[in-house]
């Protein structure tokens, strides 16, 4: 007998319905084959089906079993035909009957273990959402452990399935699983834990107001200075005062987490906002994404967050090179046999420098030993289009021994990152009002230039200023406008609506080149 | 123990061979073999010659005769099948009967799939 149960693929962020068709044959020699382009990790369901079937106290049959994906010219890749492959057996010798279920409106997806249960599985979201494209009558079967993934989505039900033989006693109608009852996705997903507060870190006023101006809008920014002045931790505080996600944001960055298996078992959508730190050793398949079945990589994972790259220089030049595109288009197109696909990698790059390899030319006591030329070829590792590409540059210069005392009363004046996170939040208001109508536009940095046009608001003292500062340091094109945005988003923190001349002063202040 | 296989083995072909005689096949030779491998029974069905690997198997305890046929098993066959018809292309398909014995050796059952490949 054949039967055709209905599972998908997920190629990137794409969802394809995939159908998993098994006859159990009455003649011929027994076995079981997969056919249909199956990755390794599929074909050796046969050997997962089998034995969770068997210790589900139910039967495998010993007859010709074989298994088709379609379409069979796209590549499978996962254990998630597990579940679909399991029932189909199970269906298509007789075992179960499934007379009041309408198969060809329910999808299963889930990984097997040897004991019948069904595993954590990666993808559960996208499943959800295409389930919910397909109208309110579809059913979804998925694992247990992941099946909060999909909790969020109205207008389909969500069946989570603990073990194979709770699914067969479903079908049979001996007990019944209960489907998930839906959960709200919250206005705004915010549950950071600060690592270090910004009231903690002694002095650095310039680069605490910079961090708000990054965090605010989310613009590129660069920090050097000699070791041990705080540049890390700055970055680290970063995480916490960075705006709590809108829940269509925490639905787009969930997505990435969910096709890459990041997500706790249970958990629905993701916490905070991103803060990916990857060490220098990664390799550029991590930074961009890779593999034969190509997965997202750091650039994605901070889709919508911070991508902080502490001693920047110590990376890979080709590398740092790769950063460029997905930069300035917020996306990454991986190409690869398999097909090509396409990430949102939409993030705020903050980095890390030493101002030469000892660290300490320009310190005010200490000694540089660096030649001219040590410093010229460290200063070369990271190239001209990267630091174009920089809105903010910052000294972080040593600290003064004064403001470091731990007895004094000089904290009072320092900002906390609750009141730097409130005005954060206020900024990006704003901002969420300007872009109300443009899609997957959040932030200034996001700005194209025709909405720079449409949205800056720049008074004629202002474009002034920046003429003829853009004529004096011969800025790009590109720093142009994105001197422009930086303004705006200065603006907004000041709550004016146009961009006044001491905005665009502030703005260029930053823009002062190592 | 060996001795033991080596019985149940015999017995099984001689099963075999009974039931591909009550068939209407005529047996041509029973455990035909060289350095390269062995054939259980070569038989034929009417023009076509069948080469028939016999496997069998006292109680179902340690898994199935039929699990026991991989593909390089069958490669086996189709080799010494090849030097069996020197070279010549005569109608001929590799057969498999399945035997499952009880412990007294009593027939539990036999199941003889035809065309067999892997």
């Amino acid at each position: 007998m054949l039967v055709k149960i209905r599972s998908i693929a997920n190629i990137g962020l794409e969802t394809v319905p995939v159908d998993v068709e098994v006859d159990v044959a009455s003649v011929g020699f027994p076995g079981f084959t997969i056919v249909g382009l199956a990755s390794k990790a599929v074909d050796e369901a046969r050997e997962r089906v089998k034995t969770a079937i068997v210790n589900s106290k139910l039967d495998f049959p010993p007859r010709k079993i074989t298994v088709n994906l379609a379409p069979a010219d796209l590549p499978k890749d996962g254990a998630a035909y597990d579940l679909p492959i399991a029932l189909g057996v199970l269906l298509a010798s007789g075992q179960l009957v499934t007379p009041d279920i309408d198969l060809t409106k329910s999808f299963f997806y889930g990984e097997l273990s040897l004991d019948g249960t069904l595993r954590p599985t990666r993808g559960i979201l996208l499943l959800g959402l295409f389930a919910q494209s397909l109208g309110p009558a579809t059913v979804i079967y998925v694992p247990y452990p992941s099946a909060a993934e999909a909790g969020m989505i109205s207008g389909t039900t969500v069946v989570p399935v603990s073990s194979l033989s709770q699914l067969v006693a479903h079908f049979s109608n001996i007990q019944k699983i209960a489907p998930l009852r839906l959960k709200k996705i919250p206005e705004s997903v915010d549950f950071t834990t600060v690592e270090f507060d910004l009231a903690e870190i002694a002095g650095q006023e310039q680069a605490k107001r910079a961090l708000i101006i990054a965090a605010a809008g989310g613009h590129n920014l660069l920090m050097w200075g000699p070791p041990g002045t705080g540049k890390t931790m700055l970055s680290k505080a970063l995480s916490g005062i960075l705006p709590p996600l809108s829940s269509s944001e925490a639905l787009e960055v969930t997505r990435i987490y969910s096709v890459s298996g990041l997500l706790n078992p249970g958990q629905a959508l993701l916490s905070s906002r991103p803060f990916r730190s990857p060490h220098h050793g990664i390799s550029g398949a991590g930074m961009i994404g890779g593999g034969s079945n190509p997965l997202p990589g750091e650039v994605s994972l901070a889709h919508l967050g911070v991508l902080f790259l502490d001693e920047m220089p110590e990376f890979p030049r080709s590398i740092l090179e790769s950063l460029r595109q997905p930069m300035e288009d917020g996306t990454v197109e991986i190409v690869r046999a398999a097909g090509h696909v396409k990430y949102p990698s939409s993030f705020t790059l903050v980095a890390a420098i030493n101002p030469c390899p000892c660290g300490y030319l320009n310190h005010p006591r200490k000694e540089c030993k660096c030649t001219e030329r040590q410093i010229t070829k460290y200063r070369h590792r990271i190239s001209g289009p990267i630091l174009d590409r920089i809105d903010l540059f910052v000294p972080v210069s040593p600290v003064e021994t004064e403001k470091l005392a731990i007895t004094g009363s000089n904290l009072s004046n320092t900002v906390s990152s609750v009141v730097a996170k409130a005005q954060v939040i206020k900024a990006r208001k704003v901002q969420e009002e300007r872009f109300k109508k443009e899609i997957g536009l959040y932030t200034n940095s996001q700005m194209k230039n025709a909405h720079v046009k449409k949205h800056g608001f720049l008074t004629p003292e202002s474009e002034n200023l920046l003429r003829v500062a853009a004529n004096k340091f011969d800025f790009s094109a590109r720093s142009y406008f994105r001197l422009i945005k930086v303004s705006r988003t200065i603006a907004d923190l000041e709550g004016s609506k146009q961009i006044l001349p001491v905005h665009m002063a502030e703005a260029l202040q930053y823009r002062q080149m190592i | 123990m060996k001795i033991n296989n080596r019985e149940t083995g015999r017995l099984a072909e001689e099963l075999a061979g009974k039931a591909l005689i009550e068939k209407g096949y005529t047996i041509l030779e029973n455990n035909f073999s060289n350095r390269y491998g062995e054939i259980d029974i070569i038989a034929k069905d009417k023009d076509t010659y069948v080469f028939v690997e016999v496997k069998a198997k006292k109680g179902v305890d340690f898994g199935l005769p039929e699990e026991m046929i991989n593909p390089h098993k069958l490669r086996k066959v189709k080799n010494m099948a090849l030097i069996y018809m020197k070279g010549e292309t005569l109608p001929c398909r590799i057969d498999v009967i399945a035997i499952v014995l009880s412990p007294t050796n009593e027939l539990v059952r036999l199941s003889h799939y035809e065309n067999v490949y892997m």
